[in-house]
């Protein structure tokens, strides 16, 4: 039994852009790192993961952030994440220094256009 | 089709009605009003050729202007349709062969008639012609009877003596008067000449013989110029054995006659009737014996008259219906009741077709002498319904199949909530599907509860519930206002062209503090059993889903005294033709008041109270919870050591933190190091089996403790991110303890909530 979450992709030219909804904690936070992954077709050069419908992450879920970010730089594909100033989630991001891994943007055209 | 049979029904019926003697005039009016109805138009005339044939009277009528009925017409038949003004007409016959009564017309607005309308006011006609005849002879019946009492009660007998030749020797007054003659030999003289040689012949055999002589024959009578029936008898005499002439007397029998013949004619201008209606007739005795078959009936049984004499009309019968058919037809004659009964009876094609065979007791002359009967084939209708009855059962058995698997008959659990639901199925034909109930744990702590009912019945209806249920459970995670979920939802079904209507209510419940807010969309008010009593929540309302585009919709809130159970329905529970909906509230007001015990006792009592053992006429689904509110300040939980624990235990400290109060963000923060704890926890603990670890909250006065044990011990760092959780937990909470011993391993957490919030 793992928690509920959800990956939704859409490419945009060179980026892929993935929401991803939901909970991810220890249950499922591989199996959502290898969908990330996977999601990433060579030729793509930007992942954005939206994560600003994430009702729930834990330390599982932020390492996963920092070795998606790893694994994609290898391939020199860059990782993006979008999360509003307002969310419930922010100081914990804050506090792990998420945006070390990936740069942090308040919404998904800001994240796309810069 | 129907239009022909309906209109052969009613031909039927009149026939069978003047079959069981309804007086003429009465008959007529009837008549006149089957035609108007059936032809569809305002104005029916029954008009009699009066005895000289100069003119029409006019005897019954529909429709009529004053002054028309009773009088006189000429008898050009277009002079009434001039006088009415009307548009088109048309007309039969009243008569039966040459005898003719009169004429039925028919007077419409709109151009012209069908074949059929001329064909089903011919057999008005004919019906009716056979009836006046048959009222005649009746009349002369009746007549007859009642003069021959009279008569046999004052006419002195005739009496004559004859010497040995047979000579007349005496005559008594009685004679004398009667005959106007005295006495003579040529007595036959007095005969009727077509009855003479009978008379004669008769007389000389008896003489011969010295026998008794009997005769019957009309004999002349003086003062009317006339002869009448006499029942003449003549006795032989003897004296000391020697013959010496007879003794007669003669009786008048005259009007006894009279009647048998009228009877006679009765009965054959009956028979005429019977063949003359375009449906099976027959008669029987009082034995329940077939007396009579019309033509009708011949013509489908395809038998001969004589083989339907008797009982054997129950050997066309199909073995299956036989026994209803005759113990029914049975017992109606034990009591002379009217009889019908559907059912198959052998048809010359050697099918068995269905008929509707409907029979009355008869009586002639007040006497009860058996029964009259009809019978109309019905074989396509009842196919066609039989095979309809086939298709409705068959749907119905699909649509509660669909409606079972789209609504499950138990939701599963939810914490903090009493939960109890029922769905009954409507009773009457395909009038099931439609109903639903759902419950919905929402992100933010609060359970969504829906109760609704799709317009219509059957698959489609089903269908359309399962759609609009998963619909609700959507936008339900969504949405927070229960207004804004029922107005997404009727732009979804606006939208999708499909013509889906729907009454809902929604409503939002807040486990820990009562607090309610609801959206009734054309839906009857949930009912809140409190304490103190039951009140229904009446606010919140607008118009059904699917009604109307724009459309506004409200919402109420209130709260829910604690203790309080809600009640959510259908309106199939208090919908009732008979009875106002606010008695039906009141009344489930009632019943739920009364019910004590828990949820499933308080549906029982409902459904037993307000619907009781009466057929539902349409479904019902009925929602029932009671919410439980944490015990607010402590929660202690031992949990299975393995990740899925952790999604329930987060739903778990989502009720007890929302219930304190806290931000969104201190929500999350304590729930994250919890969790982080559990973690650990499940990391560490030994082995494969039923590993558990505990874990507390308690929260008082603005500070919260939690505490995680379990049976393990914890490893330091392995890994890089391994520490991350240990110091999420230091950062986020204001006190962080960890205890190890040979027993496992406790964490102790402290935090304040509510000094951060700006953070």
């Amino acid at each position: 039994v793992s928690s509920p979450a959800e990956i939704v992709l859409d490419r945009r030219g060179g980026s892929v852009v993935a929401r991803l909804t939901g909970e991810v904690d220890m249950s499922n936070a591989s199996y959502v790192r290898d969908q990330l992954v996977a999601s990433m077709p060579n030729d793509a050069l930007m992942l954005v993961l939206d994560i600003s419908g994430c009702r729930y992450l834990d330390s599982a879920a932020i390492e996963v952030l920092f070795d998606l970010s790893r694994r994609l730089g290898r391939r020199r594909q860059e990782l993006r994440l979008v999360m509003p100033p307002e969310s419930p989630l922010k100081r914990v991001m804050e506090l792990t220094e998420v945006h070390t891994a990936a740069p942090i943007y308040e919404d998904l055209d800001t994240a796309l256009s810069q | 089709l129907g239009d022909r049979a309906s209109q052969q029904g009613t031909v039927a019926e009149l026939a069978l009605r003047a079959l069981e003697g309804m007086e003429l005039d009465a008959l007529l009016d009837e008549a006149a009003a089957v035609v108007a109805r059936e032809l569809g138009v305002d104005r029916v005339a029954i008009l009699e050729r009066t005895g000289d044939g100069a003119g029409l009277l006019a005897r019954s009528g529909v429709g009529l202007p004053d002054g028309v009925l009773g009088g006189v017409l000429p008898p050009d038949p277009s002079q009434l349709q001039r006088d009415l003004g009307s548009a088109s007409r048309i007309s039969a016959r009243i008569g039966v062969e040459r005898r003719e009564f009169g004429v039925i017309e028919a007077h419409g607005e709109a151009s012209g008639f069908s074949d059929e309308d001329q064909a089903f006011i011919d057999s008005v006609g004919a019906v009716l012609g056979a009836a006046a005849q048959r009222a005649r002879h009746d009349e002369l019946v009746t007549d007859s009877e009642a003069r021959f009492r009279e008569l046999a009660d004052t006419t002195p007998a005739l009496m004559w003596m004859t010497d040995a030749e047979g000579d007349v020797t005496f005559v008594n007054e009685g004679w004398r008067r009667f005959t106007g003659g005295g006495m003579g030999s040529a007595f036959a003289d007095s005969a009727h000449p077509d009855d003479r040689e009978e008379l004669l012949r008769r007389w000389s055999e008896a003489t011969y013989r010295r026998d008794e002589f009997r005769c019957e024959y009309r004999l002349r009578h003086a003062a009317s110029r006339d002869y009448r029936w006499v029942l003449e008898i003549g006795t032989p005499r003897f004296v000391d054995g020697t013959f010496v002439g007879y003794v007669g007397t003669a009786t008048d029998i005259h009007e006894r006659r009279a009647m048998e013949e009228a009877l006679r004619e009765s009965e054959a201008s009956f028979r005429e009737l019977a063949d003359t209606a375009p449906v099976m007739m027959w008669t029987t005795d009082v034995d329940g014996m077939v007396t009579f078959v019309n033509e009708g009936w011949l013509r489908f049984t395809g038998t001969t008259f004589e083989e339907e004499l008797g009982p054997s009309w129950e050997l066309g019968v199909h073995p299956e219906d036989a026994a209803l058919t005759t113990s029914t037809w049975d017992a109606a004659r034990a009591e002379r009741r009217p009889w019908e009964r559907e059912y198959r009876l052998r048809h010359h094609s050697g099918e068995y077709r269905w008929i509707v065979d409907r029979g009355r007791p008869r009586f002639v002359g007040g006497r009860y002498v058996g029964y009259v009967g009809t019978a109309i084939d019905i074989h396509e209708r009842k196919t066609m319904e039989r095979r309809l009855l086939e298709v409705y059962a068959r749907e119905h058995e699909i649509a509660e199949t669909l409606q079972r698997s789209l609504l499950p008959e138990r939701l599963p659990p939810v914490e903090g909530l009493e939960l109890a639901a029922r769905y009954l199925p409507g009773a009457r034909g395909a009038a099931i599907g439609g109903d639903w109930y759902d419950v919905l744990e929402r992100p933010d702590g609060r359970v969504a509860l829906v109760v609704g009912d799709v317009a219509g019945h059957g698959l489609r209806a089903a269908a359309s519930m399962g759609q609009l249920r998963n619909a609700f459970r959507a936008y339900g995670l969504v949405e927070h206002s229960p207004a804004d979920v029922v107005a997404r939802i009727n732009r979804l079904v606006m939208s999708g062209g499909e013509q889906v209507m729907a009454t809902v209510l929604y409503l939002v419940l807040d486990r820990e503090t009562g607090e309610v807010s609801y959206s009734a969309a054309g839906h009857p008010p949930p009912l809140v059993i409190a304490p103190d009593g039951p009140h229904f929540l009446e606010g919140g309302r607008s118009v059904p889903i699917g009604a109307a585009d724009p459309a506004v919709f409200r919402e109420a809130t209130a709260v829910l005294p604690p203790g309080s159970s809600l009640l959510l329905y259908t309106d199939g529970l208090v919908e009732r033709r008979d009875v106002s909906l606010g008695a039906r509230l009141d009344e489930l007001a009632e019943a739920a008041g009364a019910a004590g015990g828990g949820l499933d006792e308080l549906c029982e009592r409902v459904i037993a109270t307000v619907i009781g053992g009466g057929e539902l006429g349409d479904d019902v689904a009925l929602l029932a919870v009671r919410p439980l509110p944490a015990s607010g300040t402590q929660v202690s939980l031992t949990l299975p050591a393995e990740p899925g624990s952790l999604a329930p235990l987060r739903r778990r400290l989502a009720r007890f933190l929302h219930a304190t109060g806290a931000s969104e963000m201190e929500q999350y923060e304590v729930t994250l190091t919890i969790c982080e704890a559990a973690g650990n926890a499940i990391e560490h603990a030994y082995g494969p089996g039923d590993a558990t670890y505990e874990v507390e909250i308690a929260y008082d006065a603005g500070e919260l403790v939690a505490t995680v044990r379990d049976a393990g011990s914890w490893r330091e760092k392995r890994g890089e991110h391994r520490g991350r959780g240990l110091s999420i937990i230091e950062e986020l909470m204001d006190e962080v303890a960890v205890e190890r011993d040979e027993d496992g391993t406790l964490v102790r957490m402290r935090r304040r909530l509510g000094d951060r919030r700006a953070a």
